[in-house]
């Protein structure tokens, strides 16, 4: 990018991170704004609002018998005509366009023709109670003409040749059941794999994974004077609630506005979905006129919104001797279920990140998404990356294995360092911040790798086995090519010095807003308990881009300092004028205590400090001197590069680097594994939230323990969920958690990232199965290449190979 | 519930119930068929309990009814009747913090909060009965909790913290801001 086009925005953001060194609020554990509210029960969540509306309308959906049919007839009239039932709505009463698709419009709000999963929408009740709702839906009399169900990825593609197989077509209104095909083309693989001293060649499987977010998913649609409507929803996206309401109700985007109370966790889970249950709810309220909901139960949740795509990979490496990695094949296939919702989004960063933060000078990767019957998969912290990093984690042990090289030595051989460029060619300067080989290094020594390597594979204490392993990490920053890569935030300082923050950024627990609110603080100078958050309102404010791909801090972030940063200018020199001084010399500084009051807060000159004002008289004399202190802040990410024929190109901003380390007990008679200890050392330029930073170590960790050991959305042959809640689809509880999880930060600053930031939502997750993984295949001396890796699993595994009696 | 064409919803005849909710005596009409959580969320207001499954698997339903922890969830309402029931809200008078809420601020434990209030219940209810819990029976009594944003080191931390506070003698805390 040439210097000379630098945005503003961008060069605010350059000067920062390079003016700021020390902080005050930036990096400090400060309580979040919500924690009391939530403790005490009083943050209210989308359902919570029903108390206020006493008489609503209940929607419940009409689901099909069979995963794969077509709709003959849809008989609604004995629905109906049952005691409390107000109207049966079908695809022919949407008034728009009948489409929810994410990113191509593949998917009916109802079906019409066809239903393709077990959860495929065909009708709707609207009904003076959930009850009758629910039970009027067994009067829906559907008449389908069913057909053959595919759950297998690999009965549409095959594998190794990535030719579509004859099968019955799933989205015969699109040329093929394969919705992408992303491509990497590098150098000359088949030279290298010739002259590779060591190949190793491997088929990797990793399971469907449910987001299990505490709070199911729901929506309240309010109808409004002028035909428009207000919905209050569970959304991690309110922008793209209100695109796909307007868009099936037939409204101008004004007329619909969407928002954002209290979320009980998203994980990426809370994206399409809510465009779907928001346009249910919304379709209620047109035709009743009165406030309309969408509660899911759990059972609903789990079989009717998206997962985290399962993946099959075919992974080849070639190296040389000395562990110099020579070329990476691979063809993976992502399975997107019945609906693309984001997986071609989520196909194209598996690819990016396919060959791992390593230096591959050649290769070849193929990456497809392709339709079944299963209930469709789309966004899922880590979006791609974690499917391929298990694949690629466990080549490179694989690797060291053939060589007879450490694990850590030959990564140390071949990762991403300052001045090395990725496999798409891009080149990483100090400008993005290339923090892995220290993460590396310093997560090898807490947990003193190299001794207790050399003494776990010697371990043995009955069926007792221990095992330690790692894994690498890293992971593009914000959205890249997936779209337009902006975002947004509104800093209001109100007449008694108290501060309003907007974003159209959401928090569904992670905490990122709060970063947002340190960043404003640390430029402002004041505390952060003097900000309000105001919750997201597509009305009110302005377009933030969506809440995703580990983007609220980096990009809201520099959003978030542009409008501080022009609100501190206008103050600085309104405080100069009054008290004598230069703009640059002006202090804005508060005392340390919970309690802190605008009065308390202190502007005074440096050069000077008796010469001070309160920050409470500089903000009453703003209003009279008519300099506006409500800045509106935004930034667009500089454009990000790919060829789709090569996959070269410049696609992401940034990487967040990571080294997770895993220490395990594998009970080899009972499959049973006891995660002991983990290591996570991340890379994310700067730590700004350090609260929300440790959370996320410790949240992201369980979480991918329990996609590598537990959790698994299973299909049966006829594409029924048969892990519909949580009693038989397990998620860690407080017995599963290893012993201790300790967080390491590296703080490589990235140039274009607030103060250096860069994300790590998604991150937390990617490595952590690999991670495990790895050292349960280094305690077992096995090779296990597939999620989760349940007991069962790992029992059939060791017997099978003759490692157990039993 | 099955369907009964014969019998359908509004033929059930509502059921006068007494609730005695954070110290508070309710009159409520009730169906047969309604759940306590129905009751206390959207009769009473009481939307400190929240719903993660409605199988009593996750626990962020769980209230206190006559001192024993139950998921509201899978309780009728009829069969509360006239049982003393405590929930997130009733755990401290209003403007004060219960030390387990203490704990919780403490240990900087909140992410979603989804999940908080079933844990604070279950957290309240161990120390009801063991004022100096070890870890094992902590993990024990939190068992039946899920947080999926993770915060389970923070909750067990938490947990012991508050019952130093308890058995300080510090029940309430006052809220800072």
């Amino acid at each position: 990018m040439a210097q000379a086009q630098v945005p503003e925005y961008v060069r605010v953001v350059e000067e920062l991170f390079s003016k700021y060194k020390e902080f005050v609020y930036v990096g400090k554990y400060i309580q979040r704004w919500d924690a009391v509210a939530k403790i005490t029960g009083k943050a209210l969540f989308t359902a919570d609002f029903l108390k206020f509306y006493k008489d609503p309308v209940y929607v419940y959906t009409v689901r099909p018998k069979y995963a794969h049919a077509y709709i003959k007839s849809i008989d609604t009239t004995e629905a109906e005509r049952y005691p409390g039932v107000i109207k049966v709505l079908t695809a022919k009463d949407i008034p728009g366009v009948n489409d929810v698709g994410y990113v191509i419009p593949d998917q009916p709000l109802l079906a019409d023709k066809k239903v393709r999963y077990i959860a495929d929408p065909v009708a709707l009740i609207v009904a003076e109670d959930k009850y009758v709702a629910a039970e009027a839906a067994e009067l829906v009399h559907v008449e389908y003409e069913p057909l053959p169900v595919i759950t297998d990825p690999l009965e549409v593609v095959d594998l190794k040749t990535l030719k579509e197989k004859e099968h019955v077509r799933i989205h015969e209104e699109r040329e093929s059941d394969i919705i992408s095909h992303f491509k990497i083309r590098k150098g000359d693989v088949e030279k290298a794999m010739k002259e590779a001293d060591v190949v190793v060649e491997n088929e990797y499987r990793t399971g469907m994974q449910e987001h299990a977010y505490l709070e199911p998913e729901a929506a309240i649609a309010i109808p409004e004077a002028d035909g428009g409507v207000t919905i209050i929803a569970t959304t991690q996206c309110p922008f793209d609630v209100r695109k796909a309401v307007a868009r099936v109700l037939g409204l101008t985007q004004n007329k619909v506005r969407v928002v954002v109370p209290a979320i009980g966790g998203g994980f990426g889970g809370k994206e399409d979905v809510v465009n779907e249950i928001g346009a249910k709810a919304a379709l209620a309220a047109y035709y009743t006129g009165r406030p309309a909901v969408v509660i899911h139960t759990r059972e609903e949740s789990m079989i009717g919104h998206s997962k985290r795509h399962p993946m099959v990979a075919w992974y080849r490496h070639a190296a040389k001797k000395d562990g110099t990695l020579l070329a990476v094949e691979a063809n993976i296939v992502l399975d997107t279920g019945a609906y693309a919702s984001l997986g071609p989004f989520v196909a194209w960063r598996a690819i990016v990140h396919s060959t791992g933060p390593y230096k591959v000078p050649n290769a070849r990767v193929d990456t497809l998404a392709v339709y079944t019957n299963n209930v469709y998969a789309g966004a899922f912290r880590g979006f791609g990356n974690p499917q391929v990093t298990f694949a690629f984690e466990l080549q490179m042990d694989a690797l060291a294995e053939e060589l007879g090289m450490d694990p850590v030595d030959l990564r140390l051989k071949n990762i991403l360092r300052e001045g090395d460029r990725t496999v798409h060619g891009q080149l990483l300067t100090k400008e993005h911040g290339v923090g892995l080989e220290e993460t590396l290094r310093k997560a090898i020594e807490v947990i003193d790798w190299y001794r207790k390597r050399k003494e776990y594979s010697q371990f043995a204490e009955g069926t007792l086995r221990k095992g330690i392993g790692l894994a690498l990490l890293w992971h593009g920053n914000s959205i890249g090519v997936e779209g337009a890569d902006y975002s947004s935030a509104t800093i209001i300082i109100n007449r008694d010095g108290t501060i309003t923050f907007r974003t159209g950024l959401t928090d569904f627990g992670q905490g990122a807003l709060w970063g947002l609110v340190l960043i404003a603080a640390e430029i402002l100078g004041v505390p952060p308990q003097l900000f309000r958050i105001e919750p997201p309102d597509t009305s009110s404010t302005p377009d933030a881009g969506p809440t995703v791909a580990s983007r609220s801090t980096v990009m809201g972030g520099a959003a978030t300092m542009n409008a501080a940063y022009k609100l501190r200018k206008r103050i600085n020199e309104l405080a100069a004028n009054m008290l004598g001084c230069s703009p640059d010399e002006i202090v804005i500084r508060a005392p340390e205590k919970e309690d802190v009051k605008p009065s308390d807060v202190e502007v005074f000159c440096s050069s000077d400090p008796s010469k001070k004002v309160k920050w409470t008289d500089v903000v009453e004399q703003s209003f009279w001197d008519g300099v506006p202190l409500q800045e509106f802040g935004f930034f667009r990410a500089p454009k990000a590069e790919w060829d789709e024929e090569t996959g070269q190109g410049a696609p992401y901003v940034t990487y967040t680097f990571g080294t997770m380390v895993a220490e395990v007990t594998v009970d080899i008679e009972t499959g049973a594994v006891k995660v002991d200890r983990m290591v996570t050392a991340y890379d994310i330029g700067r730590v700004i939230n350090r609260v929300g930073a440790e959370l996320h170590a410790e949240g992201g960790a369980i979480q991918g323990l329990g996609y590598a050991l537990m959790e698994e959305i299973v299909h049966d042959k006829n594409g029924v969920v048969r892990t519909y809640n949580l009693s038989n689809y397990y998620t860690p509880l407080v017995d599963d958690i290893p012993d201790e999880i300790i967080p390491i930060w590296v703080e490589a600053g990235f140039k274009r990232g607030p103060f250096g930031a860069k994300g790590l939502g998604e991150p937390s997750i990617v490595a952590i199965a690999p991670a495990i993984v790895n050292a349960i295949n280094h305690a077992t001396k096995h090779r296990f290449t597939q999620i989760p890796l349940t007991p069962e699993r790992i029992y059939l595994g060791l017997k099978k190979a003759g490692k157990i009696k039993l | 519930m099955a369907f009964d064409p014969s019998r359908s919803w509004d033929t059930y005849p509502d059921i006068e119930i007494t609730l005695n909710v954070n110290g508070k005596n309710y009159k409520v009409k009730v169906k047969p068929y309604e759940r306590l959580i129905d009751v206390l969320r959207y009769k009473l207001g009481f939307t400190g309990v929240k719903e993660g499954c409605g199988r009593g698997e996750c626990g962020a339903c769980v209230v206190l009814m006559d001192g024993e922890l139950v998921p509201s969830c899978l309780v009728l309402a009829v069969r509360a009747n006239g049982k003393k029931i405590i929930t997130v809200e009733g755990l401290a008078p209003e403007g004060k913090l219960h030390a387990v809420q203490k704990a919780f601020l403490d240990t900087f434990a909140v992410q979603c909060g989804f999940c908080f209030p079933g844990f604070a219940i279950a957290i309240k209810h161990l120390l009801d009965k063991n004022p100096n819990p070890s870890e094992e029976e902590i993990k024990e009594a939190i068992s039946g909790n899920l947080c999926r944003c993770g915060s389970y080191y923070r909750l067990i931390k938490a947990a012991k913290l508050a019952s130093e506070y308890v058995r300080q003698g510090k029940i309430y805390f006052d809220v800072k801001r």
